[in-house]
């Protein structure tokens, strides 16, 4: 799948994308952290579908998929 | 200026500052709508901070607009449900870069008497700066940038500060 990267995670990742293929969040977190050197060290959640999800969600390959790091508006 | 429905999705993002014109014009805009009585507004400004020895000289900021645009259309629908009296709620907000003293963040609220307006564009102002995934950087005087952080969240995407 194509994961969309924002912000700080996009800027230590070299890229606005990467495609990876992960069966839930949980892997997603190590196959991202092996792609972008320090992400350990980093806060950031992850959205499916546009929404914020906690904890481990199963994915399965269609869902848009975000990783975000902290936010800054206003 | 429309009779504002709360289920519409619309584009708050602006590229570049507000600029202080547009908000007069925003203002005059009302001027048919006889029932308003209270206009509230804030407006956001770039503060040139000073962060170790340099200074913020400007925030550059980008967005995940799609998802920007559905937590907004939610937040606007919860604020017309608090708020029912409100006439209209106008969010804008910059994207790109925006200098030290410019505004980058508009929040406007109209309601017939000054409680629902004022008390809409606080709520508003703090759930946009919450809830909304915009990322700003903060370009400063050695050319460096930091990136700013609103609220910070644990590595299961749970906020550690709110």
């Amino acid at each position: 799948m194509e994961v969309l990267l924002f912000g700080l995670i996009a800027e230590r990742a070299g890229a606005r994308t990467l495609e990876l293929s992960a069966a839930s969040t949980s892997e997603l977190r190590v196959r991202l952290a092996e792609r972008i050197e320090g992400l350990a060290a980093l806060s950031y959640a992850i959205a499916v579908d546009r929404r914020l999800v906690m904890g481990d969600v199963p994915l399965n390959g269609s869902e848009e998929v975000a990783v975000l790091p902290p936010f800054a508006g206003g | 200026m429309s009779g504002t429905k709360p289920h519409r999705v619309r584009d708050i993002f602006v590229e570049g500052p507000i600029d202080a014109a547009f908000v007069g014009t925003s203002i005059a805009k009302h001027a048919t709508r006889t029932d308003i009585g209270a206009h509230e507004i804030f407006l956001g400004q770039v503060r040139a901070d000073a962060i170790e020895g340099r200074t913020v000289e400007a925030l550059e900021y980008s967005a995940y607009r799609e998802m920007a645009m559905e937590r907004m259309t939610a937040i606007r629908e919860e604020a017309f449900a608090m708020w029912p009296s409100m006439t209209c709620l106008h969010v804008h907000h910059s994207l790109g870069t925006i200098k030290a003293g410019e505004l980058c963040f508009m929040v406007f609220a109209s309601a017939p008497h000054r409680a629902a307006a004022r008390e809409a564009v606080a709520w508003v102002v703090d759930r946009v700066k919450a809830e909304l995934p915009i990322f700003g950087k903060e370009i400063l005087s050695d050319a460096t940038h930091v990136w700013k952080v609103n609220r910070s969240v644990d590595p299961q995407g749970r906020p550690t500060d709110l």
